[in-house]
């Protein structure tokens, strides 16, 4: 286990919030950590600032998630990592496509040749709000309180993205898979980071498997020919106890 | 040249994956099947489901791995379509079950044995978990009774699956002799504590200890179970490559089981170590792998 200590602590939305940390470790963009909260649990994080600090930006779900946020300035934070491969770096144009959290781990791959789509339902939940320094921003809201209203998908069917050379994306599954339907019409390079249970974070649990692969080892960054012919992903995963469910769409 | 016959299942290399390492979901049993494993052995099965410990379920120290999942498992009523995508590889499955008495025992065995598994195999020590497992696993005339009504019942072999952590694994081994095979062994007791977090890792506190580390004990009762009994044994705990399974080979196991290495290896291993048995065989002059069961044991 890893040690060190919070450095900086900045609330970024009503329920997430981003904790800076020393770590001179070589982090790429897509990586994670499995980050211990003792007595709460251990959750993946993805590195949402790969440089040194280093940072997490965690949104607030369950007790782990909600201890973490409680932390400041000094307290300890416990992990373990990096793990996972990282997402293919081009120096050409980008299109980035995050929504809700799922924009943490795409964070440190914004530049000046990124156009970033970022998605959440209301204006005051949008991750990095007027932080992004990308070539260009568009907001989407579910609720039209910013930007455009609609979602990422809906945006992405009228978008021309012939111009970029990958495209990046994070975020719910549902939508993931939208806009997996919408680029498999067209020609571009994509990759998404998908999200499954992750238990033990070193490919020996089968909670974060999908199609036979680990998540936490073979992950969590999946490209999109492997991805048009998967069987579980839009469809099924198993839940904390190994029972099969499905995914909602 | 490496295939193997175990109480009748036809394996075409005696390397099986063990319990509880990726096997919860159907589709990485049939891909790890397809990359090269002879078999392939369930998670552990119980009556109902059990989402099993809030993680830290596992830490990693030098020489393995401590860990209490906690059996977390979807219950055997869900379980069957997991096999039968596991079964798509054409391969055998094994069913791992635990529960607390004879006919708990008996109805998860005859359900696995209706979803088309090859054999079952009764987990009887599992380390971390009350009630089941280790304290079933540690009781003679229970375990005898466990055996004798899953025999008496059952159309598909019955391995047990034995603790090292029991008073005499020797006595043990001797109540569940009426078992198709005996599996040794499961993980030794452990903890880890983080002296900066000042408390155990494992959310659990204790948990079982697996990989290299626990190797030499592995070898020590598969070799003093065979010597003294001579039932038909699969080995495990610690195997990294060939001459590790061969190692467990010369101790008197007829199979070998692969876990904790997944993690360093990923389901390459299975392949590779198949590849070096063959090698080692060519090299010192052996035909058949029965020839090197026991071959070690004064
Ligand atoms: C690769 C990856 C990167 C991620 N990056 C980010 C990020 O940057 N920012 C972010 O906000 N979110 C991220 N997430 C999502 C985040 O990990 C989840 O939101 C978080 O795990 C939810 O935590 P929670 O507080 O709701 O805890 P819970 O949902 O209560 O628990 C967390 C984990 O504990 C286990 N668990 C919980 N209850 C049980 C039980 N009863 N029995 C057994 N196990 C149990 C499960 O494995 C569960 O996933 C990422 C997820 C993945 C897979
Ligand atoms: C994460 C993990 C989970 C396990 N779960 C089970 C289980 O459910 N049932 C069982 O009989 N053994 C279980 N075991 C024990 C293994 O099957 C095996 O006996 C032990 O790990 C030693 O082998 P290895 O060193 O190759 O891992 C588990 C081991 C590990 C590491
Ligand atoms: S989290 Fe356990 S295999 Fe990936």
């Amino acid at each position: 286990m890893i040690h060190s200590k919070i450095t900086e602590k900045i609330r970024e939305t009503p329920s997430t919030c981003t904790l800076k940390f020393e770590w001179d470790a070589a982090v790429l963009p897509g990586q994670f950590i499995m980050i211990w909260i003792p007595g709460y649990g251990e959750i993946p994080m993805s590195i949402s600032d790969t440089g040194n600090p280093k940072a997490i930006t965690v949104k607030a779900y369950g007790p782990p998630s909600a201890r973490l946020q409680e932390l400041g300035v000094n307290d300890k934070l416990f992990f373990r990592g990096p793990y996972g491969v990282p997402f293919t770096e081009v120096k050409e144009r980008k299109l980035i496509i995050g929504s809700g959290s799922g924009m943490a781990c795409l964070m440190p791959l914004v530049d000046s040749k990124s156009t970033v789509m970022i998605s959440a339902k209301k204006a005051s939940e949008l991750l990095y709000r007027g932080k992004i320094n990308a070539e260009n921003v568009i907001y989407i809201t579910d609720d039209g309180s910013e930007g455009t209203r609609g979602f990422p998908d809906t945006v992405l069917r009228d978008f021309d993205t012939k111009e970029f050379h990958m495209v990046y994306v994070c975020g719910p599954e549902a939508m993931m898979y939208k806009v997996l339907g919408i680029l498999s019409a067209r020609q571009n390079r994509a990759e998404f980071s998908l999200e499954r249970s992750m238990k033990c974070g070193i490919g020996i649990c089968d909670s974060c498997s999908i199609d036979g692969i680990q998540l936490c080892r073979d992950g969590p960054v999946i490209g999109i020919e492997r991805l048009k012919n998967s069987i579980e992903f839009g469809r099924s995963k198993l839940d904390h106890s190994g029972k099969r469910i499905r995914v909602e769409i | 040249m490496l295939s193997v016959s175990l109480a009748g299942i036809k394996l075409e290399n005696p390397l099986m994956l063990a319990s509880g390492i990726l096997d919860q979901n159907g589709y990485t049993m049939k891909r790890i099947l397809e990359k090269g494993a002879g078999a392939a052995v369930t998670k552990s099965i119980g009556k109902e489901p059990r989402s099993g410990y809030v993680p830290p379920i596992v830490s990693v120290i030098e020489g393995g791995l401590i860990n209490a999942v906690g059996l977390s498992n979807p219950g055997i009523r869900n379980i069957s379509g997991e096999i039968k995508i596991a079964k798509e590889s054409n391969k055998p499955v094994i069913g791992s079950i635990f529960g607390a008495t004879p006919d708990e025992f008996l109805s998860l065995a005859a359900s696995m044995q209706d979803f088309g598994v090859d054999a079952v195999e009764l987990n009887l020590s599992c380390p971390h978990v009350k009630g089941v497992g280790t304290e079933v696993g540690s009781d003679p005339s229970l375990v005898k009774e466990i055996v004798k009504t899953l025999k008496g019942s059952l159309r598909i072999p019955v391995f047990s699956k034995l603790s090292p952590n029991v008073n005499s694994v020797l006595e043990i081994a001797n109540a569940a002799i009426d078992s198709d095979g005996l599996v040794l062994i499961n993980t030794v007791k452990g903890m880890a504590i983080d002296v900066y977090a000042r408390r155990p890792v494992l959310s659990n506190g204790f948990g079982g200890l697996s990989g290299p580390a626990i190797r030499p004990v592995g070898i020590r009762y598969v070799y003093e179970v065979k010597k003294e009994l001579d039932p038909l044994i699969i080995g495990v705990g610690g195997i990294e490559n060939g001459i590790h399974a061969i190692e467990y080979f010369m101790a008197g196991a007829s199979a070998v089981q692969i876990g904790t290495a997944l993690m360093k290896y990923g389901c390459q291993i299975f392949s590779n170590i198949s590849r070096e048995i063959g090698e080692f065989m060519k090299a010192e002059g052996f035909q058949e792998l029965d020839q090197m069961v026991g071959a070690g044991i004064l």
